[in-house]
């Protein structure tokens, strides 16, 4: 009943704290907003050059006229391939890409008939690169295939008119006009060339989808929210410290253990809390915003996701409590050191662009493991099962922040 | 002395080679107010953790009501209310929600929480603003609620801690008026302060604590008796203080001489008398005296004399 007493206290004290509201709730919506625009924005706004792998089964002329016109100012930077070669580089994740120029293509084109281009892309791909490389293709595929029929309809009507004396034309300058905008608009509805984007099942079947900007955005925001907050969970056990609450608390009839597991109780309500709001606004006002919108796939993983990670956060500020001296020390903990994990976890630039240095020191860091676990979740629907290894780590960081935290821990100041 | 309600036996605290407290013994009768004394590092916080259940003695026995401490600890809390010199209280939650708090935290529930916080905020007269948050109250306001705090669930020892530290004399007299009306009422109340009028007017018996020992423990008037008319200090030249202590020690009117350093502490039981020999002593050895104080006799003077310290030194 006492842990439950100090926990209903704490939380008063919680919601009577303007600044930790804002730094709980606000801040992270404020950060999510931005950085969500940010993810959202980046990779429109690059001058890079996509690399387009390319396997030619035809070699015909048709083939070869798409070929030349895949140039850099159109932002793709094309590389011929052999079948055999391009399909293990492609499994191996050492070409994002593969476009395929079926046998026959020259051919089906000259006569008319529909055909398609086969675009295969590795899963982890970059999303917004394959858009790019889908939207020049269908620009190309449209020219070629009005230029195909434009040229097979004046040769029509050049057959037609072959032979016709002087002034006694069949066709004037009109019909053949509105003959090729007929063959435009015919075009731009029934291409003959197609362009089929395609994954390969295999693979398919380990990721279901790319993150959108919010899918990145959310995660890396929340653990870092959700970790700032062990720098309130140290405060607010140092508050109690320098008011000489502990001390009074030690005269009254209740346990130690009572004492701090009712403050770690009111601590992972909060961030809890904390969790349930960023996560319901990713899923459901960011959408009302024009962004992007989070799927919650797996409810249940997510919850015990971030039953974990609110323990974890609650453990490190009972260590930052118990090693640091000052509340200076544990502001300056807060204010640094957490931010900057939470910048080498991936909270700011997404995970898979961390680079290796980066992405080596960032999981050192209990927020590269809970970033990487919520991003299983909330792109690829994963289970527990399948977010073992992160949630085994930051279960380890946990147990480690507690034992040495308990076991540093003074209840006076 | 009445059945005492608190025994402490040969109380004992180490920090390392540091003895902060070193073999304490007192008994407390029930009712009693009951006056500890000391100079800043006395040992006298030491004492008062110790017997609220703060941390455990190195050696020693806290018997609360007959409850052993260290054995039933959480029982013989439920006997303890502390009033701690800091404000230990929080500051952004109203008075009204510090003390439900602090009433939970000793068991009571619901209509007996809520009559004992209406109580007690119409004993430290602040009812009206009791759902301010404390950080909004005066010094003196915050005080009478730490007060209010310690005696919500109504502990048979209660134990006030320098309650008065910057106090206005306002908010002093409500404490002293509720102290006394507390004892009225039967409640035992262990008061330390830096105030020898506090200790004086209130205190049945007054206990001096100086390197962690006990070195008096006595009522006021017993202290003061034992000091005898007064205290008589006198400085004099580099080397003539010995000479001057044993002339001056064959007085009649003069109960004992303490030479220290270049002063001698002279107890007298006659202090006027006692000023003509010590005059005429040192004429006669032809000694310089450099100074002369005479203390009446009280608390303050029998303080000086058993430690050598003035109380808030």
């Amino acid at each position: 009943m006492n842990i439950l007493n100090i926990a209903w206290k704490d939380l008063q004290l919680f919601v009577k704290d303007r600044g930790r509201l804002i730094t709980a709730f606000l801040l992270p919506l404020v950060f999510i907003l931005a950085f969500g625009y940010a993810y959202s924005n980046f990779t429109t706004e690059s001058t890079r050059l996509v690399s387009l792998p390319i396997v030619d089964l035809d070699g015909g002329r048709m083939a070869q006229s798409l070929l030349e016109m895949l140039t850099p100012d159109r932002g793709v930077e094309p590389k011929l391939y052999k079948e055999t070669e391009a399909q293990p580089l492609l499994a191996e994740h050492k070409i994002d890409r593969v476009l395929t120029i079926p046998a026959g293509f020259s051919q089906a084109v000259a006569a008319g008939e529909p055909v398609t281009l086969r675009l295969v892309n590795h899963p982890e791909a970059n999303e917004s690169d394959t858009v790019a490389v889908v939207t020049v293709l269908g620009g190309l595929s449209s020219d070629l295939s009005l230029q195909t029929q434009l040229i097979s309809a004046f040769e029509r009507m050049g057959q037609m008119m072959f032979g016709v004396p002087a002034g006694a034309e069949a066709f004037s300058t009109d019909v053949i006009i509105t003959q090729a905008r007929g063959q435009f608009e015919r075009a731009k509805t029934a291409p003959l060339i197609d362009v089929e984007k395609k994954t390969p099942e295999t693979i398919l079947a380990q990721r279901a989808d790319e993150p959108n900007a919010m899918e990145i955005a959310v995660p890396g925001m929340a653990v870092l929210f959700l970790f700032l907050s062990a720098g309130a969970t140290g405060l607010a056990i140092y508050s109690e410290k320098k008011l000489g609450t502990f001390r009074r608390l030690l005269t009254a009839p209740l346990r130690r253990s009572e004492m701090l597991s009712g403050k770690l109780l009111a601590a992972v309500l909060v961030v809890l809390l904390q969790t349930v709001v960023i996560f319901a606004v990713g899923a459901w006002l960011m959408p009302l915003l024009g962004m992007d919108r989070i799927a919650l796939r797996n409810l249940p993983a997510l919850a015990v996701v971030s039953l974990l990670v609110a323990l974890c956060s609650t453990s490190l500020g009972v260590f930052l409590a118990a090693v640091c001296r000052t509340e200076g020390q544990i502001s300056g903990m807060a204010s640094a050191v957490l931010w900057i994990a939470g910048a080498v976890a991936g909270a700011f630039i997404p995970q898979f662009l961390l680079g290796n240095v980066l992405g080596a020191i960032g999981k050192v860091t209990p927020q590269y493991w809970a970033i990487s676990a919520y991003s299983d979740v909330i792109v690829r629907g994963e289970a527990l099962t399948g977010i073992g290894p992160q949630m085994g780590i930051l279960a380890l960081f946990t147990a480690a922040f507690f034992a040495i935290g308990v076991w540093r821990f003074k209840f006076d100041a | 002395m009445s059945e005492p309600i608190l025994i402490a036996q040969d109380l004992v605290k180490y920090y390392g080679d540091n003895h902060a407290v070193d073999g304490i013994s007192l008994q407390v009768a029930r009712g009693e107010v009951f006056g500890l004394l000391g100079p800043n590092g006395a040992g006298k916080t030491t004492t008062i953790s110790m017997l609220t259940g703060l941390f455990p003695p190195t050696r020693g026995t806290i018997l609360v009501d007959g409850i052993d401490l260290a054995k039933e600890t959480n029982k013989a809390k439920a006997k303890i209310g502390l009033v701690p010199q800091d404000l230990a209280l929080y500051p952004t939650l109203s008075a009204r929600q510090n003390l439900r708090f602090w009433g939970r935290i000793y068991g009571l529930r619901g209509k007996l929480l809520h009559d004992r916080v209406e109580e007690m905020l119409q004993m430290v007269g602040l009812t009206e603003k009791g759902d301010k948050a404390i950080d909004t109250y005066s010094g003196g306001m915050k005080r009478r609620i730490n007060i209010a705090a310690g005696l919500l669930h109504k502990p048979d020892i209660l134990f006030l801690d320098e309650p008065t530290v910057g106090v206005d004399p306002q908010s002093r007299n409500a404490i002293f008026e509720g102290v006394e009306e507390l004892n009225r009422q039967g409640m035992t109340v262990i008061y330390t302060t830096h105030y020898m009028e506090e200790a004086q007017r209130l205190c049945h018996r007054v206990a001096i604590v100086d390197l962690g020992k006990l070195i008096a423990l006595d009522t006021p008037t017993g202290l003061i008796r034992n000091l005898g008319g007064g205290l008589i200090l006198v400085g004099l030249g580099e080397g003539q203080a010995e000479a001057v202590a044993r002339e001056v020690a064959g007085l009649p009117a003069v109960k004992a001489v303490t030479p220290v350093d270049t002063q001698l502490k002279i107890e007298a039981n006659q202090v006027q008398e006692a000023l003509m020999g010590i005059l005429d002593a040192t004429g006669r050895l032809d000694a310089r005296v450099t100074s002369l104080e005479i203390l009446e006799p009280n608390l303050e003077s029998v303080f000086l004399h058993l430690t050598g310290k003035k109380l808030r030194q």
